[in-house]
């Protein structure tokens, strides 16, 4: 930053009394590095934007005094989005997360304008310059948790409760009857799409009309504490998806998986501080310095079952278990994937089709 | 409980939601107070009554912090759409916005907290009559309030002086005013019936149709109740038809699918914006109909002294 223009100083000026202003410690750029994170929504004890919020929260505590972390939360539209990370850069940030892929259009657009800081952006779907991405294998996830369900399920019948019909939603149901099925070929799934990312008393229904039609364990996604709170009112097993809700319906809730960005966080922190950032793709999901990670298991879950679980799991990581790996048929019996081939990952992420034994459909 | 009857049961407790909305906003509407702000209040209705239960372990201390801040928020507007002649929908709006962020500012300690059954349903008393007894156990009894609800405001409109008085201030605000009827007070009163109804909505949604604590909890009931109002023609009787069709269409959307009847699913996510859309033409192809079914005076700011 050697060039003064009119537009650093009025932003400079204008950091320097909101930061003196609100009390801060006036810090010169070279003692800590500053990064920007923006949520768009609020942050709660669950759910998309607290898994954001924890990464951050472990960068803090990683570098308590290296890092000094600007988060704004509840930035709702792409305008107020766009100018917030453009005045976070002007500020000195150099280090810019975006947590959504809402926001990975507006920041393939300003990462090449503002060079000063380097922009991250959470299910972003590839690097660009001065961008780069992060998104986690959902996939491995619900894998291993229909692993569980389908070893626990007594009626053969497992319920999904998807937002929308969009192909993150699509591989995660995949894999979840996938993995039931490694361990119970008879088992079916019933999915229900609510047709409203944020809905709880729709998807307590939808748990419901699951039930009611022979469902006994019940996941979905993006998946809430209401759907395992309705599957425990109506009797049946539940499964976390991206998210622990043992802590309200208890041992109902069979296993669960969680999102963990913070290796995404502390690296790109890492990089920047030494001085070589690049931006980069990176999907994961389990394993050391991964994404995602198995969380609670319930005491209800047999240990074999458990052992199943861990020895699924040790064989993902060790990348001689691949959930999509062939042979798959899709709804219609059609074979999509062939025996000793495995679907890629832009074939995965672009997934429109249902495996077979899904009962739903996929609007058209 | 028949497979029929669960069915039939869900699609009432859908539909309970809008039926309280939709007659609060319908007795605003009625007296010429066009409030969009129902959304925003159904939402602090359905914290403040949430909070309510939790903390006390009361159903009916629920409703009542339900209805009081869905109340005190409608007399915040209807001092700013009638005694400051703000313009309705801009205020309307503005309370829908305000009340949707602090609904989850407030409720932030609450998410993901839930309520146990017994807090919410009621036993004793008219549970152990015989026969009729099992129906008072599957029906809440904020649903058998509902339907009092209905039947009061049904006779209030078509059947009570004060009923006239208040449609009257609907049709022509002016004439109203001239014949010497308190009509602010009117419009106050019927604003704040609208909040409180929107509350008990709120409340309904959070403490019986979820029992949980979750932000986006009432998702637009607010927006197909104001919707509703139109769909109903201002009139109460195609109001309860309508919530409760409405309500069954989110259960037919689902069910549809996990039976696998093919339906389109959006279409019938759609439908109560599209009826409403169909019977908005309908009514407005002929100046008469239009006078029958909307309140003249609606929506209007008039220089009345009250």
């Amino acid at each position: 930053m050697t060039d003064i223009t009119r537009r650093r100083l009025l932003g400079g000026i204008a950091a320097t009394s909101l930061w003196s202003g609100l009390g801060f410690p006036l810090v010169r750029a070279d003692e800590t590095l500053k990064v920007g994170v923006i949520h768009m929504g609020a942050i709660s004890n669950t759910g998309w934007e607290y898994y954001q919020a924890e990464a951050w929260r472990a960068l803090q505590a990683k570098y308590p005094n290296k890092v000094e972390v600007t988060v704004l939360e509840n930035v709702t539209d792409i305008q107020s989005v766009e100018r917030q990370f453009r005045q976070l850069a002007i500020q000195g940030h150099k280090l810019l997360f975006g947590t959504t892929f809402s926001q990975y259009a507006s920041l393939k657009k300003l990462a090449p304008q503002l060079p000063q800081a380097h922009f991250e952006c959470c299910a972003g779907i590839e690097a660009g310059k001065n961008l780069g991405v992060f998104e986690a294998r959902h996939y491995e996830g619900t894998y291993l948790t229909g692993i569980a369900a389908g070893r626990m399920s007594k009626s053969n019948v497992l319920g999904w409760v998807g937002a929308f019909p969009v192909p993150q939603v699509i591989y995660s149901l995949n894999a979840f009857l996938l993995g039931a099925r490694s361990v119970n070929p008879d088992v079916e799934l019933k999915v229900v799409w609510v047709n409203a990312w944020v809905d709880p008393a729709k998807e307590r229904d939808a748990v419901s009309a699951l039930v009611s039609q022979g469902a006994d364990v019940i996941s979905g996604s993006p998946n809430t504490p209401v759907q395992s709170e309705a599957a425990r009112a109506e009797g049946v097993w539940s499964i976390g998806s991206t998210g622990d809700f043992s802590e309200y319906v208890g041992e109902t809730q069979l296993a669960s998986f969680e999102l963990d960005w913070s290796p995404a966080h502390i690296e790109a922190t890492q990089a920047v501080m030494e001085g070589n950032w690049e931006p980069t793709g990176r999907w994961r999901g389990l394993g050391e310095g991964g994404f995602i990670r198995m969380s609670t298991r319930s005491p209800a879950l047999p240990a074999s079952v458990a052992e199943e679980l861990d020895a699924a799991q040790a064989a993902i990581v060790a990348g001689d278990l691949k959930p999509f790996a062939g042979p798959i048929k899709d709804q219609s019996g059609e074979l999509k994937v062939a025996e000793g081939e495995e679907l890629s990952d832009s074939e995965i992420n672009s997934m429109t089709w249902l495996v077979e034994g899904v009962q739903g459909r996929v609007p058209s | 409980m028949s497979e029929t009857l669960a069915i039939v049961l869900a699609a009432v407790v859908a539909g309970t939601p809008l039926l309280y909305a939709a007659l609060g906003e319908l007795i605003t509407e009625r007296a010429g107070i066009l409030n969009l702000g129902v959304e925003g209040m159904m939402v602090i209705g359905a914290i403040a009554g949430f909070a309510a239960v939790y903390y006390s372990g009361n159903l009916w201390l629920g409703v009542l912090a339900a209805g009081a801040s869905g109340g005190l928020l409608a007399l915040a507007f209807g001092v700013l759409a009638i005694s400051l002649r703000v313009n309705h929908v801009a205020a309307g709006l503005a309370l829908t916005i305000f009340g949707i962020s602090l609904g989850s500012y407030v409720g932030k300690p609450l998410v993901g907290q839930s309520l146990s059954l017994s807090e919410v349903q009621l036993s004793g008393g008219l549970t152990s009559l015989p026969l009729i007894g099992p129906l008072f156990r599957e029906v809440h009894p904020l649903i058998w309030l509902s339907w009092l609800v209905f039947a009061g405001i049904w006779f209030f409109l078509a059947r009570s002086r004060a009923g006239l008085v208040l449609r009257s201030v609907g049709e022509s605000t002016a004439s109203a005013d001239a014949l010497g009827y308190p009509v602010m007070r009117i419009q106050y009163l019927a604003t704040v019936f609208g909040g409180v109804m929107a509350g008990v909505a709120g409340v309904f949604i959070s403490v019986v149709y979820t029992s949980i604590w979750t932000e986006g909890i009432v998702a637009g009931r607010g927006w197909i109740a104001v919707a509703l109002v139109i769909f109903a023609t201002w009139r109460p009787g195609r109001c309860l038809v309508g919530a409760y069709l409405f309500g069954g269409m989110t259960m037919a959307e689902l069910l549809g699918q996990v039976i696998g009847l093919g339906v389109p699913t959006e279409l019938l996510s759609a439908t109560p914006y599209l009826a409403t859309v169909i019977v908005l033409v309908l009514i407005s192809r002929k100046d008469s109909t239009m006078r029958l079914s909307v309140p003249a005076s609606l929506g209007k700011s008039l220089d009345i002294k009250g």
